[in-house]
């Protein structure tokens, strides 16, 4: 390794590293992600790399361990290419099988092929599985190339040629004015114009100036961010890098929280391996350009997404935030102009300055552009990260690339934007995925998490789910926030057990609205976002908890009662076992019946019978 | 040299020092703006929000806190709209659900219009307005009491709960304490919260002009800025 003095020197080292992968042509791609990790992917690693070696294949394979590849729920997955032949499931006893028929011989494995759950028909390559095939992979595609921990893999792949593009050509006003071209607006939620908050940055006085990665993704079931930084973080630093240039600052931050140890891990040896090649440091690719960027992992605390608890968290500070009344990007981290980006936009800048303004424009809709990635997950069949083109809408989404529901059960609605989102019921699943309509709507694109609930989702409990998130990750500091959601649970509270009242319900609608306008930071004014919309979508689900004290979906305890249907039960005995709390009786072979003095309404029963003879009412 | 910008607040045009805050410069020009965690001469984190004010830009207008918000050229600024003054009655609401029992919550209760409350009571003794923590960091840099916990859990302590040898013991924070000023003669026992209602005829003005300063009885308990702007001076 050797460091990088110009440009001429990365292109001579990208043939180099082009020749080198030429010469073998067989390539197994192991996950390596959070999500197949799980799954024991090292495991199968291990194995794969051992049965290499026992059946001398290893000069003329190449094994690659990569990011996420999206499809978390089919973990560990495996793509061997040249056939773009995907297993799924993979565990360390098929290893010998891998290697000596896939691999020596090109044969498939039945076995370990994808059985697609719609029609349940077997599936051989990657590119024909339905979940992939409705996609617009322009982010995650790129996972499977690149060895995260490699910046060789990245070089060879085109890394760092936006980056030699704009130092070549480009001055800063030109990348603004490209990224304004684009549409490019924040990934992380806000959605505010990418190309607007460089060029305010850019404006602002000041020689030193700092660029931020925000990459304490905490939402509730979304794993985006965490994704590309783990699979692909020479993408983002890259971005980071071009939006340095183009704002003026020297000097960068890779905000991570610590609950993401690969995410550190892969952005630690991302930063490490850039500064040995010279492209951190002073004079990068013999340019006049300098950068440098640290890692910082975040404290745990969810509010330290947001831009300016964030920057109060790097700067060593309690991580509160801070009236925005003057923008970071003109007083931002130690009161310096600071451009702020999550690490999905981040990762798209490269390919703006690549392809050009017109190409990213060419995907999405009017006033969104470009492709999401999306953290589908919830009762479907097919969960994992999507990405789609902006404009796609949320049907396409969850039927086409989720699947549709589970167990039979009918879609009722879907959560999207996290805590700071809303739920949008099925008759709204037309609309397109696009900031400005979902906004319009009561949800919001947000980071991109997407839960799909069904008929055994109660949407009041949704309510009260998010507002105890919310109420805990609050930093506490403003009263509207701290109260108002404090209160606005304490009534959803009162709802679910069956106290709730309908002056109440208009309390609840009122205290909502003065939480989202007088709240201090993002966390607050987006809080009662997932109560606004169950409200105006499901207000008759609110009502019957209140009116007729019942939970339609048989979820909150204090108003549900199980009990058993005599004509199904058989007698057979499994409830009385399972019931840890001795609530049912009755005689072999005899209708069983529940005690309701005894019954915690655990749902034991409900899931032990085989004759779905438990009714909730 | 003094930088002054003018600004118009409620239709009056003011001639306002550069970096001076909003709040600031509506208190001193006798415009009512409640407050209760801004105390003159300590920074301002905007944490209770009860002095939120309009900005209006380009037509459209922006609920922001007018103790964090600096005075700019040209700025418009509408501290008394229906909607300022029904999302300051709801914040109100609740600070006094949290301490009915404190006469300086009260008073900004009656002040912002509170005259029923729909929150069960909860007779705490802290609102965590901040006062205290401020005044012992920026005043005398003694730091020996800070904010700890997040959230619900949010309270104010010594550091480590342990270290007593840092406070300096000038009793500033009690001074400042919303919640040590003597409670009124009214019917307020714990355990019986509720609002009387008597000290309205404190405010002295009618419903029509509450947003000019009427020297009302109310700002003296909490240390409002105007009253504690006149001790300074005198």
């Amino acid at each position: 390794m050797h460091k990088l003095a110009t440009r001429e020197d990365l292109e001579t080292t990208r043939q180099q590293h082009l020749l080198d992968r030429k010469k073998i042509n067989k390539t197994i791609i192991i996950c390596g992600g959070t999500g197949c990790t799980a799954s024991r992917s090292q495991d199968v690693i291990n194995a794969i790399n051992q049965e290499l070696l026992a059946q001398d294949m290893d000069s003329s394979v190449h094994l690659r361990v990569t990011g996420c590849h999206g499809f978390c729920e089919q973990g560990p997955i495996m793509v061997i290419e040249p056939g773009n032949i995907f297993y799924c499931h993979v565990t360390p006893d098929d290893a010998h099988d891998i290697v000596a028929l896939t691999l020596r011989d090109g044969e498939i494995i039945e076995r370990l092929l994808y059985t697609d759950p719609v029609s349940g028909i077997k599936i051989r390559t990657e590119s024909e599985i339905p979940f992939y095939r409705a996609q617009d992979r322009q982010l995650l595609s790129r996972n499977r190339e690149v060895n995260p921990c490699s910046i060789e893999d990245y070089i060879a792949v085109g890394g760092y040629t936006a980056l030699v593009k704009v130092l070549d050509s480009l001055s800063p006003e030109e990348i603004i004015h490209e990224i304004k071209v684009s549409g490019l607006r924040g990934r992380g939620g806000g959605g505010f114009p990418t190309g607007r908050k460089w060029a305010e940055c850019h404006e602002a006085p000041g020689d030193e100036k700092y660029v931020i990665c925000n990459a304490d993704e905490g939402d509730p079931g979304a794993y985006m961010d965490r994704c590309v930084l783990e699979g692909n973080p020479y993408l983002v630093l890259e971005g980071m890098m071009i939006g340095a240039y183009a704002v003026g600052a020297t000097k960068g931050y890779i905000y991570v929280r610590n609950e993401y140890p690969l995410a550190v891990k892969h952005a630690r040896l991302t930063v490490q391996q850039a500064r040995k090649y010279g492209l951190l440091g002073e004079d990068i690719l013999g340019s006049s350009f300098s950068f440098d960027v640290d890692v910082a992992r975040g404290g745990g605390a969810f509010v330290c997404g947001e831009s300016t608890a964030l920057m109060a968290s790097l700067e060593g500070k309690v991580g509160e935030p801070r009236p925005k009344d003057v923008h970071t990007v003109v007083d931002g981290l130690w009161h310096k102009p600071t451009t702020l980006n999550n690490v999905e936009t981040w990762a798209n800048v490269p390919s703006i300055i690549l392809n050009g303004a017109k190409w990213f424009a060419s995907k999405g809709t009017k006033g969104s552009k470009g492709t999401k990635i999306l953290a589908l997950t919830g009762r479907i069949k097919n969960t994992g990260l999507v990405e789609v083109a902006m404009g796609t809408p949320i049907r396409d989404v969850v039927f086409t690339i989720g699947g549709g529901a589970v167990d039979g059960k009918a879609i009722k609605a879907v959560q999207t934007g996290g805590p700071s989102g809303g739920c949008l019921p099925v008759d709204k699943f037309d609309l397109p995925v696009d900031f400005d309509v979902l906004y319009e709507a009561g949800s919001m694109v947000g980071s991109g998490g997407m839960v799909v609930m069904d008929e055994s989702s109660c949407m009041v409990d949704v309510a009260k789910y998010f507002l105890t998130f919310l109420q805990d990750e609050s930093c506490g500091m403003c009263v509207s926030c701290r109260l108002g959601i404090d209160r606005m649970l304490e009534i959803i509270t009162d709802i679910t057990e069956g106290r709730g009242t309908l002056e109440q319900l208009d309390l609840l609608e009122e205290l909502a609205d003065t939480v989202t306008q007088t709240s201090l930071c993002g966390l607050g004014k987006t809080a009662a976002n997932p109560v606004l919309s169950t409200l105006r979508y499901f207000r008759e689900e609110y009502e019957a908890h209140i009116n007729e004290k019942r939970c339609p979906a048989g979820v909150c305890k204090a108003l549900i009662e199980y009990s058993i249907d005599p004509e199904k039960c058989t007698g057979c005995g499994r409830c009385k076992q399972a019931c840890i709390h001795g609530a049912i009786s009755g005689e072999k072979k005899e209708p069983h019946v529940i005690d309701p003095e005894l019954c915690q309404k655990c749902g034991i029963c409900r899931s032990e019978c085989k004759h779905e003879a438990i009714q909730v009412k | 040299m003094l930088h002054y910008v003018t600004v118009n607040i409620d239709g009056a045009t003011i001639k306002a020092p550069k970096g001076s805050s909003v709040l600031e410069v509506a208190i001193e020009y006798g415009i009512c703006i409640p407050h209760l965690c801004h105390v003159p001469g300590l920074s301002d984190i905007g944490a209770c929000r009860l002095c939120i004010v309009e900005n209006v830009t380009n037509g459209r207008s922006q609920v922001t806190t007018s103790c964090t918000l600096k005075v700019q050229e040209g700025m418009v600024i509408r501290t008394n709209t229906e909607r300022i003054k029904r999302l300051r009655h709801n914040i109100a609401e609740l600070l006094v659900a949290e301490a009915p029992n404190s006469r300086a919550i009260q008073d900004i209760a009656v002040r912002c219009g509170v005259k029923k409350v729909r929150y069960p009571f909860r007779n705490n003794n802290c609102v965590l307005c901040g006062r205290c923590v401020r005044a012992c960091a920026e005043i005398w840099h003694a730091n020996a009491i800070g904010f700890v916990g997040r959230g619900k859990n949010r309270h104010v302590e010594r550091p480590l709960n342990m270290r007593e040898e840092f406070c300096k013991q000038c009793d500033y924070c009690i001074q400042l304490c919303p919640m040590t000023i003597p409670p009124c003669d009214g019917p307020m026992k714990p355990g019986e919260e509720y609002l009387c209602g008597k000290c309205e005829s404190q405010l002295m003005i009618t419903e029509e002009v509450p947003d000019s300063c009427a020297w009302c009885r109310l700002g003296e308990g909490f240390n409002c800025g105007r009253y504690a702007g006149l001790k300074a001076v005198g």
